[in-house]
């Protein structure tokens, strides 16, 4: 004889009320993850970078016919633009020739003006080369995945590409970093106008171009401005470019990165050797802060 | 007994391929394109197969696929932990509502209440993450991601419907 109640509930109403105390149940753990994130808790960002672990050599394997197609279209693409590419790059290079022996005797000068000062040069840069293996895949996102392999590589280190600053990293998990891009909505970087020397942040809003945020309304900044790291806050070292100033509308300024990201494929990890104590003093706020909240 | 060993075997291979299919896909999508602003046009892959196995195979696809799907798209994007989650247990939940009424609808049916959805799931991803951070996001992002999202919807069916023909057509009795 089959049982069909327990304690005068129909076993089939009850397999419906468990399964919809379960749904309940999903659906408050995702709010809890939401308030979590939120107060930064540890437990979450294990929890991510768990993810990380599992969805990095996935990815990577995923990756490889489509950059091998890609590199294919690149070659053939190339190819048919050797004969003008070859042209300009001739040009190029007498320009360059010129602007070499200026560097040179800039190089001098400035060596000499340092010694006068007592400038303490920044520590000797090291750097690795990573390999992006996924983008973002939204619009509310801007950050890349790089296989980073077994390299020593840590939270904060600047991301490089084309010679110019385009992101950060935000997580290292085993062989893999997630990259915030400067476009990211979480990327805030203290900069400097190159020509007037007038301070700012770089505030990435998900759009293509960064937004010039907390500069003075009497600062003299024009359209093609180059955009450096002003080195406030000790995260970036001073005078790496970033961009240039793109647009200026109703006050709002605009920056276009100097590297296309879109087609960055390898990107310079470096460590500019962020001093212990100032590591130090970053790891405390954060603590603090957390604390705090 | 070793029968049934094998049938739960099979039955968990079936629930897994709906799952597995979409998790296949997003990884696709997040492949690195060198062409100008392609991020503006990355659609919501993971919200498309959630909505589009619901809707046809709900008895194979749960709301733990869906929290699973939610789960690795919060991990590989750069938004606070249970924004998709959320958004990918509300989708479930507003298709399993909708699958009553549209199951056996007409393809192009499925693509129109897929847009409506799609709006609604956008909306509120624009509300929740403008509350996270604290100021209104910019508008045209989740328009440009929505219209990516809805065009990119037959595409990613037509794979889903391939794959759908080695499903079994009815619940199994497990």
């Amino acid at each position: 004889m089959v049982r069909r109640s327990v304690l005068l509930i129909k076993t089939g109403e009850l397999k419906v009320w468990l399964r919809r105390i379960f749904i309940a149940f999903l659906f408050f753990c995702s709010i809890i993850f939401l308030l979590l994130s939120k107060v930064e808790n540890s437990a979450v960002k294990n929890l991510d970078k768990a993810a990380l672990r599992v969805t990095g050599p996935i990815m990577q394997v995923v990756e490889y016919p489509a950059r091998m197609v890609h590199r294919i279209y690149t070659y053939l693409y190339d190819i048919s633009r050797i004969y003008i590419d070859n042209r300009e790059l001739r040009a190029e290079n007498k320009q360059m020739l010129l602007l070499q022996n200026k560097v040179r005797s800039l190089e001098v000068e400035n060596q000499l003006l340092g010694r006068l000062l007592n400038y303490v040069p920044p520590a000797d840069a090291n750097f690795i080369s990573a390999k992006i293996i996924a983008e973002s895949s939204d619009n509310f996102t801007h950050i890349l995945f790089v296989y980073i392999g077994d390299e020593d590589v840590k939270k904060g280190q600047i991301v490089l590409g084309d010679e110019s600053v385009i992101g950060r990293v935000d997580k290292v998990s085993g062989q893999y970093a997630k990259v915030i891009l400067v476009t990211d909505i979480n990327s805030k970087i203290p900069v400097v106008v190159e020509r007037t020397r007038a301070r700012g942040i770089l505030s990435g809003d998900n759009t293509v171009y960064p937004a010039l945020i907390f500069t003075r309304s009497t600062a003299d900044i024009q359209e093609g401005d180059v955009i450096v790291t002003s080195g406030v806050g000790g995260m970036f070292p001073a005078g790496l470019p970033i961009g240039f100033v793109n647009s200026i509308q109703n006050g709002e300024i605009r920056v276009e990165t100097l590297a296309d990201i879109s087609r960055v494929e390898y990107v310079r990890i470096v460590d500019y050797g962020l001093s212990e104590k100032q590591a130090k003093v970053l790891n405390d706020f954060s603590e603090s802060e957390q604390n705090a909240r | 007994m070793r029968d049934s060993w094998k049938e739960k075997c099979r039955l968990f291979w079936l629930h897994s391929i709906p799952l597995m299919t979409t998790l296949m896909m997003m990884f696709m999508f997040l492949i690195p394109i060198d062409a100008v602003k392609v991020n503006y046009f990355r659609p919501s892959v993971g919200a498309i197969c959630v909505f589009y196995w619901t809707l046809k195979r709900g008895y194979l696809f749960s709301y733990i696929s869906a929290f699973i799907v939610g789960f690795f798209i919060d991990s590989y994007s750069s938004t606070p932990l249970g924004v998709n989650i959320l958004l990918m247990m509300l989708t479930a939940c507003i298709t399993q509502w909708l699958a009553h009424y549209f199951q056996n609808a007409s393809f192009n049916a499925g693509w129109f209440i897929f847009s409506l959805v799609c709006c609604g799931i956008m909306m509120i991803k624009w509300l929740l993450l403008s509350l996270y951070f604290g100021h209104l996001l910019s508008f045209k992002e989740i328009i440009f991601n929505y219209l990516a999202t809805v065009m990119f919807y037959p595409l990613i069916a037509a794979i889903n419907v391939g794959v759908q023909k080695y499903l079994p057509q009815e619940r199994i009795n497990e």
